[in-house]
């Protein structure tokens, strides 16, 4: 199964030139390029974040679970990793936008 | 693509010849337009927080507080725990300066959900300019706080040997604090002005609306992160005194 979506990713790569190649000028297809891999550095990056952030509660409820004592604590941890994370997706957004 | 503002449009329409002044202070040309969107609505924010402050100062009162007083004595508590879960009980000194760049962000990021107003937090200079501020300041007081020889030497790390790796390490991360609090904010605010006006586009009413409410949560959240991180960096500059 990935490795059929592995080889369709790649012929997808290699026969995006010619599919492209309508509109002759380099600014095109350069554009064309910076499109689909600012999609794929955005789709990767909120996944990745989305797998974090939800390790993150995950760890932070069941303290909270274990420990009703700490949850003031808990809690300031929480927002501030869940902000840390979510930073880095934006990172990645302020790449994509400024191409 | 920056329309302008019906505040921007009264600022250049009128002051077009201060600003330009304004912009020979610091050696750049003189434009036709001089006064920016984000500029104007900063103006904006200082003047109402000042009237604010202004009014407050005015109606403090020991027995009977009204209620602009109970809402910041909120807000006082609130910045004053932070500060005291963050540095202990000697974090009462930088207080101001949390408290001041809490408000100002906070108000700044709010004006832009209002509809003749943009949030000056959107523009990138903003922001930039709050966390160079944040970044002199901390290291200012850590230089204050334990001498400019002990705070270099706290770049060292540990253990004296490991110095030659941590230095790079320190220097670095350091550098990329700044970095990263202006990119935090502009992106935040980029990001959630950019949804809201997308879904407006694709759909109505609903759809829109709960992108809002996610924007105003985040503007909240964004404010209160810049100041807990404030806090922080000078809590690790003003570690070795306590």
């Amino acid at each position: 199964m990935t490795k059929k979506m592995i080889l369709l990713v790649m012929i997808l790569l290699v026969a995006s030139p010619m599919l492209f190649a309508q509109s002759a000028d380099v600014a095109a297809q350069t554009k064309a390029y910076a499109a689909i891999g600012g999609g794929i550095a955005m789709a990767i990056a909120s996944g990745l974040c989305g797998l974090g952030q939800g390790r993150a509660v995950a760890g932070a409820t069941e303290a909270m679970a274990r420990n009703p004592g700490a949850i003031g604590a808990i809690r300031i941890m929480l927002i501030l990793g869940l902000v840390l994370i979510e930073s880095l997706a934006l990172y990645t957004l302020v790449i994509v936008l400024i191409k | 693509m920056e329309t302008e503002l019906w505040l921007t449009r009264i600022f250049n329409d009128n002051l077009a010849g201060l600003g330009n002044s304004l912009l020979s202070l610091v050696g750049m040309p003189g434009q036709p337009r001089p006064w920016a969107n984000f500029i104007t609505m900063q103006i904006l924010v200082v003047a109402f927080l000042v009237i604010v402050f202004a009014i407050l100062r005015g109606r403090l009162s020991y027995d009977r507080p009204g209620k602009l007083q109970h809402i910041f004595e909120l807000i006082y508590e609130f910045v004053h725990g932070q500060t005291e879960d963050q540095m202990g009980h000697s974090g009462g000194k930088y207080m101001t300066y949390f408290a001041t760049i809490f408000i100002f962000i906070l108000f700044c990021n709010l004006i832009g959900l209002i509809p003749g107003f943009e949030a000056p937090t959107m523009n990138p200079s903003v922001p930039a300019g709050c966390a160079i501020l944040t970044f002199l300041y901390y290291n200012g007081v850590g230089i204050r706080a334990n001498g400019a020889l002990k705070y270099a030497a706290h770049f060292a790390g540990p253990v004296w040997w490991l110095a030659p790796l941590m230095i790079p390490i320190e220097i670095v991360s350091h550098l990329a604090r700044p970095l990263s609090l202006t990119i935090r904010l502009y992106a935040n605010m980029f990001a959630g002005e950019k949804l809201t006006m997308v879904f407006l586009s694709l759909t109505y009413l609903f759809v829109p609306a709960a992108f809002m409410g996610l924007h105003f949560f985040v503007a909240l959240l964004q404010a209160y992160i810049f100041m807990l991180l404030t806090m922080i960096y000078v809590g690790g500059a003003t570690a070795h005194d306590h």
